[in-house]
């Protein structure tokens, strides 16, 4: 169903709520909220309808009490400028929104670390360590003969990936898409989607996927013409794996995906690492490349404008006037743990399902108002989500793609990028 | 109004003839004039008698914004470390060596006595990205040109034999919705012929699904760059980089545009023979040879330096054959959008290492043994060759003999011997490194009012203490002033502030959206109109830097 752009219909709508950033939605401004009315996933029409609606009660808070706007950033920047150590978690940002935060951490001498950071400097690591082959969204849409996802299914992180890459109606070149074969390595996984529109259905390699650093040094070894042993490994007959290699070796352009959370965290780098040397070995005779899956509330949007401003990644600490990359000592969670942050930003303008911790210490909470809190923080900020209120830039899955986010309906509330840099520029009056 | 006078300086504006010449310099409303009127008052004179006087030195090929520039960034914790930059009351905090994030950027090159800074290898579909980091990037005016000639939109209009008048619609098309300044082309039709597999591709070679060779890509990009009006060459990175004896290639790549402008950049990494026991020797006397005689051929050098940096380069092919050589030994490789690729390997030349010293001899054979400064440009094809912070170095060696031999004494003993650098006794003028960093630049791009200091020009100016050490001199203006105002003064910045983007306006037929945006629907994964980014979005992009349109007057 495709709609027409109508007095309030808007089309070829970009949608930030999840890394896949469909850009074909059309949404109805007409009502009380959006109405995602074509293309839109369950994740996008609820996003759309619980983050747009009506806000026009909220207002910013300080320990509870309604506050102007200047006295929240006001009190914001107090306490940031009496905080050693304060952290910013959540994240959940848009471009405009992470450049407002990289001002304010920089004047706060603070740490960022997204709400999904976690798995995310883990595979930022295996980058630092070895790099990777990668592609993106329409190469795989028009060139992928052969999908292996790795732990992942796709469609619980990117609800449309299968819809929009790979069962699409022609590609550019000699290849009918539903000829694709695709391979899944792991069990418990939603393989409905991976059934060829012709009724196909996928391979699946049914093992725990705990074990995935075993599964993917069968299937480098057979790859390498190295001998594996055991008929089974993982239960799994070694001809089945045999199979998969040689496909892969013949595949014109195989595409390995993946996605961090879906890895036992212990097993990420290992994991990764093991993918990168699968793909790098099949390109020495033919082309293979790796598919990260990422970008869900604006993991990539926030790392991408971390590093480019000051060339790290985020788990930087500004503390002492100059950027100090360390992930392993910067986690906020490890921070705040430990009693070494002394006070918590939550920023979030595009996730309001996720509560920032209690902790204890100050907290300064900026988000939609949809956002259900677990305990009054000292500051309240309510914001807009860019692509509903505001105009925007969303960093898609493959780190190549930027999409420009609408103003879809009004909104009373300042955007995050907005607040943020309202307080850093409180702090510097409050400091100078 | 209130009027700047800068009093006393030797002026070296060679875009309009002067050479060393005191005069006084006004400035109003952020531009040049020739005195003030009757209505105007000096507010502040600076008193530089005896110091040398340029306009802002533009790099016109330096990766400081993009996708794999940001790979680059986050590839290399361990090279930004040593070179953290604090913050100030002024300033934010930034770090960075070989790929510096954007603040560092900005304040090292506007602490050089740079005013503006071009992307060359910026990808259409990674534009808004690409902008995004070159609007966080202060001080600097950028631009960026799009790279062209892997996408498969082309590939397709080629095979199907459009006609000239078709491609160039295509091309204006992609200049207004990237909002770019010129067109690159990168290992023309490789990266695309890299996806089917093919891993070298030869001038004269066919793509293996379109059919098409490199040859024809450059002729048709030429053509349309030129009909279209747009001041820049076509901007070309030739076929086989880094292959020993690719000089043969470089030369065709030059007639390949058939007498039309055209660039080619960082050609030190093209001007290589094969002789000698190792079959790897300078072809830059060729190369020279080529570029004195033909005056539609421009180039910068991409001059290599010695230490560690990172490459970064549209060119996956290439970069997918050299990722074992990296160092520390990683890389990334991407195919990118049907519409190019990249490929990002650390780096480290070394002085002892034959092949390494051969290359910076090579480029400053280049140098050395062009003739006319207005067509050969001061790069090192920021970082690939060496991060732009070694600019000061590298004129010091294009301008003292003595140095540059000094230098020569230390590299590798056989590349030495294969190279006639001891034997080159150019030393290039004050006069000459205005022309190769400013005036030349802003004639190639077609920037009228920058590059210069005749009144209307934009009050981008450097001031220099003189030095003998050239080193010393270029690395610490005392005085940059940018669009009027004071930005640095003893090489450290007072004043932060955000350039604009220069964009060229090109005339085309909108109708070529009619071919373009069922292509997006049916085969991308985007739609048309989230490709193009508007001038209003340009700006949102710059984080509200100013878009400085260039219109085109039409030749085809």
């Amino acid at each position: 169903m495709t709609h027409e752009a109508t007095s309030t219909v808007v089309t070829e709508v970009a949608c930030p709520l999840c890394g896949h950033a469909c850009d074909d939605l059309s949404v109805d401004t007409a009502g009380a909220a959006l109405a995602v009315v074509a293309h839109g996933c369950d994740r996008a029409v609820s996003g759309f309808a619980r983050l747009s609606a009506e806000s026009s009660a909220a207002t910013p808070r300080i320990a509870g009490r309604a506050a102007s706007l200047d006295e929240a950033c006001a009190e914001a920047a107090r306490l940031l400028a009496a905080s050693a150590q304060p952290v910013f978690g959540g994240m959940a940002l848009d471009v405009s929104g992470a450049r407002g935060a990289m001002e304010l951490v920089d004047q706060a001498g603070g740490v960022i670390d997204h709400m999904n950071n976690e798995f995310g400097w883990r595979a930022s690591r295996v980058v630092q360590d070895g790099g990777g082959i990668i592609t993106t969204l329409a190469e795989v849409k028009n060139r992928a003969d052969l999908i292996l996802l790795v732990g992942t299914d796709a469609v619980s992180v990117q609800p449309r990936f299968f819809e929009r890459c790979v069962w699409v109606k022609e590609t550019m070149f000699d290849l009918q898409p539903a000829s694709r074969r695709i391979v899944y390595l792991g069990g418990a996984l939603d393989t409905t989607p991976g059934r060829s529109p012709d009724g196909r259905a996928p391979d699946v390699f049914d093992f725990d996927c705990s074990r995935m650093p075993e599964a993917l040094s069968v299937l480098n070894a057979l790859v390498a013409q190295q001998p594996v042993d055991g008929d089974a490994p993982l239960g799994i007959a070694l001809a089945r794996w045999q199979e998969l290699a040689d496909a892969l070796l013949g595949a014109k352009y195989s595409v390995v995906v993946w996605e961090g959370s879906t890895f036992d965290m212990s097993q990420l780098d290992l994991n990764v690492g093991a993918i990168g040397s699968l793909v790098r070995r099949l390109n020495v005779i033919t082309r293979c490349n790796s598919l990260p899956l990422a970008g869900n509330d604006g993991d990539l949007s926030m790392a991408a404008v971390h590093i480019w401003q000051t060339g790290y990644p985020m788990r930087t600490s500004y503390a002492s006037g100059a950027p100090k990359f360390d992930p392993l000592h910067n986690g906020i969670e490890r921070l705040l743990a430990t009693g070494e942050a002394d006070a918590l930003v939550w920023l979030s303008s595009l996730n309001d399902l996720q509560a920032p911790p209690v902790t204890g210490m100050p907290t300064i909470v900026i988000a939609p108002p949809s956002l259900k809190l677990a305990s009054e923080p000292q500051v309240y900020i309510p914001v807009a989500t860019p692509g509903m209120h505001h105009t925007g830039h969303f960093v898609r899955t493959d780190k190549v793609v930027t999409l420009p986010l609408q103003a879809l309906r009004k909104s009373a509330l300042p955007a995050a990028g907005e607040v943020a840099v309202a307080i850093a520029t409180r702090m510097k009056e409050v400091q100078s | 109004m209130s009027v700047i006078k800068l009093t006393g300086g030797r002026v070296i504006d060679p875009a309009n003839g002067v050479d060393d010449q005191v005069r006084d310099l006004y400035i109003r409303d952020g531009r040049l004039i020739a005195a003030p009127d009757a209505h105007d008052r000096i507010s502040a004179e600076y008193n530089i008698s005896g110091r040398i006087v340029m306009s802002g030195a533009i790099d016109m090929h330096s990766h400081i914004g993009g996708g794999k520039v940001n790979i680059a960034r986050e590839m290399l914790p361990e090279d930004h470390g040593g070179d953290p930059v604090e913050r100030t009351d002024l300033t934010r905090s930034s770090c960075g060596h070989a790929a510096p994030g954007t603040l560092a950027a900005g304040y090292r090159y506007a602490e050089m006595g740079y005013t503006a800074a071009f992307e060359p290898a910026l990808l259409p579909v990674n534009a808004r990205q690409a902008h995004m980091e070159m609007g966080d990037t202060p001080m600097l005016d950028t631009g960026g040109y799009a790279m062209l000639g892997s996408d498969d939109f082309l590939l397709r209009m080629l095979a199907a034999k459009e006609d000239q008048q078709a491609i160039n619609d295509y091309v204006a098309w992609t200049l207004h919705a990237t909002q770019t300044v010129g067109i690159k082309v990168v290992n023309p039709g490789a990266i695309s012929a890299f996806k089917f597999n093919q891993r070298k591709l030869d001038l004269d070679e066919q793509n293996a699904f379109y059919g098409i060779t490199p040859r024809e890509i450059v002729k048709v990009l030429s053509r349309a760059v030129h009909d279209l009006g747009v001041a820049k060459p076509l901007h070309v990175h030739a076929s086989n980089l880094g292959v020993p004896g690719n000089v043969d290639t470089t030369l065709g790549t030059m007639d390949a545009a058939e007498g039309l402008p055209v660039h080619l950049t960082h050609i030190q990494f093209h001007s290589y023979g094969t002789e000698g026991e190792r079959k790897f020797s300078s072809a830059a006397a060729r190369i020279a040879e080529a570029i004195n005689q033909k005056k539609n051929v421009s180039a910068d050098v991409g001059q290599i330096l010695f230490g560690q940096t990172v490459t970064a380069s549209g060119d996956n092919m290439v970069q997918y054959r050299n990722a074992g050589h990296g160092s520390p030994k990683k890389s990334v490789i991407m195919d990118i959008e049907c519409d190019a690729g990249c490929g990002v390997v650390p780096f480290k030349y070394k002085d002892q290492n034959f092949v390494n010293a051969l290359q910076w001899a090579i480029g400053l054979e280049i140098f050395l043994m062009v003739d006319d400064p207005w067509r050969i440009f001061l790069t090192t094809d920021h970082p690939n060759g060496a991060p732009f912070t070694t600019y000061p170095h590298l004129i010091k060696l294009l301008m003292d003999r003595s140095f540059r031999s000094a230098m020569l004494d230390t590299i590798n003993p056989d590349a030495r011997a294969m190279s006639n650098l001891a034997g080159l006794d150019r030393e290039y003028s004050l006069y000459e490194i205005a022309i190769m960093t400013r005036a030349g630049p802003a004639k190639l791009i077609g920037l009228a009012d920058r590059g210069h200091l005749a009144p209307g020009a934009a009050a981008d100016i450097v001031v220099y203490k003189e030095d003998a050490d050239r080193e010393r001199m270029f690395e610490k203006p005392e005085l940059v002033f940018k669009d009027g105002e004071l930005v640095v003064r003893d090489g450290r910045i007072v004043k932060v502030v955000r350039g604009g983007t220069h964009a060229v306006k090109p005339e085309f037929d909108i109708g070529i959206e009619k071919k373009i945006k069922p292509y997006f629907e049916r085969f991308h994964s985007m739609r048309m109109n989230n490709f193009k980014i508007s001038d209003d979005e340009l700006c949102e992009c710059g984080g509200g830097s100013r878009l400085m349109a260039h219109a085109c007057r039409k030749r085809g």
